[in-house]
């Protein structure tokens, strides 16, 4: 089956861990436990008709204390950004993670999620801020670990552009 | 170049296996034709639960770790690094195989032309820092929620001070709108709020009061000042006090309302409210209840006030006529207080029941040894109110010469005193008074008719009291206050069924006699309020006493009786007599000598 790599990318407590937990194992904790380094799942999924092996990639969320080694992002065929919509600064740290991962992996496909739809009455982001993302270009999904509300989604996308962008014959079985 | 394989160094030497073994350090060599990684020396602890038995020395990383597999990859820049290049993956964490996780870090050593791969356990160390950041992150989500929550309360007091932004301006609005002249003061007394009506009612033109104190700012008298400064130490909630006069440029009197300011205790809410209208009015009702020492406010007496002013704006002889006790004397002083010769002397004097040659020396003055009696010369009345006014009641009963020396001194303003021959010059205004009919005394031939047309250019007629019922009330209580305040008795306002009472009677005596009923009144109260029992008799018609029949003087055929019936009971006191009857002694007196009465 084909593997493909795939970086979760964001500031730290928004929600990567969960959902990708939520992806693979449909489990969920409150307890915030931060991620030191990095923590590698995979799940199967079909994008399309094809199968494909999505090795997911949980960074460390970015802050003061820990800067995104460009070495994990090497070898990525997509990659996801996370953002806490009740935290202003979460949007900040992706686009500055996006751009980072530009220089590193180049245009590879990539989809956004602000997490924590499921607090929408308590978000910062707004929807003038969400519509400046989209005309910058990003896919922008709302989602939920908590609830499992767009994870399916979020992962299935990436898979199916990443499938879409990619030919078969520089893909790695 | 191929080199020596790694087994070829000491990797036997048991020092060596037990520094790697402490550190929980796998090391692998590259064979760089193969790209495999075989380990070499002692593997760690936690290598054999991990990757299996420690014969096997080679290394299946696509098997054996996803990281390691994208971490070796083909492309990776250290395989063609230079010598003594050293790169560090990061830390990664997987499955340990026995259902929990190992935390691991991989390191890349380039010797000379060999590749080695170191791989770590990250272990206590590690964790500790894992430990550091996470309680570094929680207290920044905990630092962003309180930063939140400090936001929101800001928000939402931002939204209510706006919110009572809008309402304080919507109460200044209304405040405005309504001319509400309002103050508020703080706990010592500064201003720190002032309508704009407010500082307009003060006369003052700008805001700078704010922060002065209201005794710089209030333009009102001392004793006012006193009176206020009581009033907001006052411990009510609510007083009013004033009204005040305010002395600026546009005077104003005012009433004050001091609230205590609900919000705080020690400042005080000052609600200014103008009583400049009231005040006018009310000096105006005032000034038509009563005139000079004249009470009343019936249709009647406003005439007689505004004949007072009218008569006394000129310098003409007024006759003044009236019943006995209506007054007659006092409206001889109004129009003397209100005349230009008011700070000059005011002489009354009655003509009743004098003889001719007492009475001429009284008015015009004697010489001495003029006669039997004159040890010294003596000015007469017209001199001692030089230039000023001199009231001659009961003119009707002066005797006929003396009638004809009035005469002349009324026309030649000169009086010539008894045993003297030079006449004196005079400045006297002559006010007389009478409660004859002397148009009938003129036609019975006891009276000069020229003598009345030079005193009757000016009449002034007073009402009887029984004519002017409605000031009865307003009298008595005048008499009553007066009498209180003399005599030092607190006597409650009379109850309607007293002035029912009074005002029931006839009134014979008019005003004197009311005032001696209320004098009689309050000597014979026992309690605070008088009551109609405390009247004299022949008011309230007590049984066994005879009310008198109203006093219409040299009309009634009973007045002889009755005359001599007060003499009688005053047991010959002519004096307590004339109190009885309510009339004063000089008409009692006329009275019985005009009907013939002889007193024992």
């Amino acid at each position: 089956m084909i593997q493909k790599k795939i970086c979760m990318l964001g500031g730290f407590a928004v929600g990567k861990t969960s959902l990708v937990r939520r992806f693979v194992s449909n489990v969920f904790s409150d307890h915030y436990q931060t991620t030191i380094g990095v923590t590698v799942e995979k799940k199967s999924v079909m994008a399309g008709e094809q199968g494909v092996l999505l090795m997911l990639w949980d960074l460390y969320g970015e802050d003061e204390f820990q800067h995104v080694r460009e070495s994990y992002l090497r070898g990525s065929s997509g990659y996801i950004v996370v953002m806490d919509g009740t935290r202003r600064a979460t949007l900040e740290t992706a686009l500055a993670l996006q751009e980072t991962a530009v220089k590193t992996m180049g245009p590879v496909p990539f989809v956004s999620i602000i997490n924590k739809v499921d607090v929408r009455s308590q978000w910062e982001i707004d929807e003038r801020e969400i519509e400046q993302l989209r005309a910058r270009g990003w896919t922008v999904l709302f989602g939920s670990a908590k609830l499992g509300q767009g994870v399916e989604e979020l992962f299935l996308s990436v898979a199916t552009q990443i499938m879409q962008a990619v030919p078969l014959s520089s893909e790695r079985a | 170049m191929r080199h020596q394989p790694l087994h070829s160094v000491p990797s036997d030497d048991p020092l060596f296996n037990r520094v790697l073994s402490t550190l929980d350090i796998a090391v692998l060599e590259r064979d760089e034709h193969s790209g495999e990684f075989q380990l070499q020396g002692m593997a760690p602890e936690w290598w054999h639960m991990r990757v299996g038995p420690e014969s096997c020395t080679m290394l299946d990383l696509a098997q054996w770790s996803p990281f390691l597999r994208e971490y070796v990859a083909a492309d990776h820049p250290a395989w063609t690094a230079e010598s003594g290049t050293v790169e560090k993956s990061g830390a990664w964490t997987e499955s340990d195989g026995q259902g929990g996780t190992v935390t691991l870090e991989a390191t890349v050593l380039s010797m000379e032309s060999r590749t080695i791969l170191l791989i770590e356990r990250l272990g206590s160390g590690f964790e500790q820092m894992r430990a550091i950041v996470q309680r570094a992150r929680e207290c920044m989500l905990a630092e962003d929620v309180t930063v939140k929550a400090h936001h929101k309360t800001e928000t939402r007091l931002i939204n209510q001070l706006e919110v009572s932004e809008r309402t304080k301006d919507g109460a200044l609005a209304l405040l405005q709108y309504l001319r509400l002249a309002a103050l508020v003061l703080d706990e010592h007394g500064r201003i720190t709020f002032a309508s704009d009506r407010g500082l307009e009612l003060l006369g003052i033109s700008t805001r700078e009061v704010i922060g002065l104190k209201w005794e710089e700012v209030f333009p009102i008298h001392q004793q006012d000042r006193v009176i206020f400064r009581e009033m907001i130490k006052a411990p009510s909630d609510r007083r009013t006090a004033g009204p005040f006069y305010i002395n600026s440029s546009h005077p104003a009197w005012i009433e004050l309302d001091i609230h205590r300011d609900p919000r705080h205790p020690g400042c005080h809410i000052l609600v200014m409210n103008d009583r400049t209208e009231l005040h006018a009015l009310r000096r105006e009702l005032n000034e038509q209840a009563s005139f000079h020492d004249l009470v009343g406010k019936s249709p009647a007496m406003l005439r007689v006030y505004q004949l007072v002013r009218d008569v006394a704006s000129v310098d003409t002889t007024v006759l003044i006529e009236g019943e006995t006790g209506t007054g007659k004397e006092l409206i001889a002083r109004a129009i003397h207080s209100s005349s230009g010769r008011r700070n000059k002397p005011f002489i009354a004097a009655n003509c009743a029941g004098l003889t001719d040659s007492i009475l001429t020396s009284q008015l015009f003055g004697h010489r001495r040894g003029a006669f039997t009696g004159a040890v010294n010369d003596q000015q007469g009345l017209f001199e001692a109110a030089e230039g000023g006014t001199l009231f001659l009641d009961e003119i009707g009963d002066i005797p006929p010469p003396v009638q004809t020396a009035l005469l002349r001194v009324l026309q030649e303003k000169e009086i010539t005193r008894l045993g003297e021959s030079r006449p004196r010059k005079v400045d006297v205004r002559v006010l007389a008074a009478t409660h004859h009919n002397l148009s009938e005394d003129v036609i019975r031939g006891s009276f000069r008719a020229d003598l009345l047309y030079r005193i009757r250019i000016a009449r002034v007629q007073l009402p009887p009291l029984r004519e002017r019922r409605e000031d009865i009330p307003l009298l008595a209580h005048s008499f009553l206050m007066t009498i209180c305040a003399a005599s030092g008795k607190t006597i409650d306002p009379l109850s309607p069924e007293t002035l029912h009472g009074l005002m029931s009677y006839v009134w014979p005596g008019n005003v004197r006699e009311l005032r001696s009923a209320i004098e009689f009144a309050v000597i014979s109260c026992r309690r605070a309020e008088v009551s109609l029992s405390d009247l004299p008799p022949e008011i309230v018609g007590t049984p066994g006493v005879p009310t008198l029949a109203p006093w219409i003087p040299l009309q009634d055929r009973d007045e002889k009786s009755r005359l001599l019936a007060a003499l009688s009971d005053a047991k010959g006191n002519r004096t307590e007599a004339a109190k009885r009857l309510g009339v004063s002694r000089a008409t009692f007196y006329r009275r019985l000598v005009e009907l013939n009465i002889q007193p024992r």
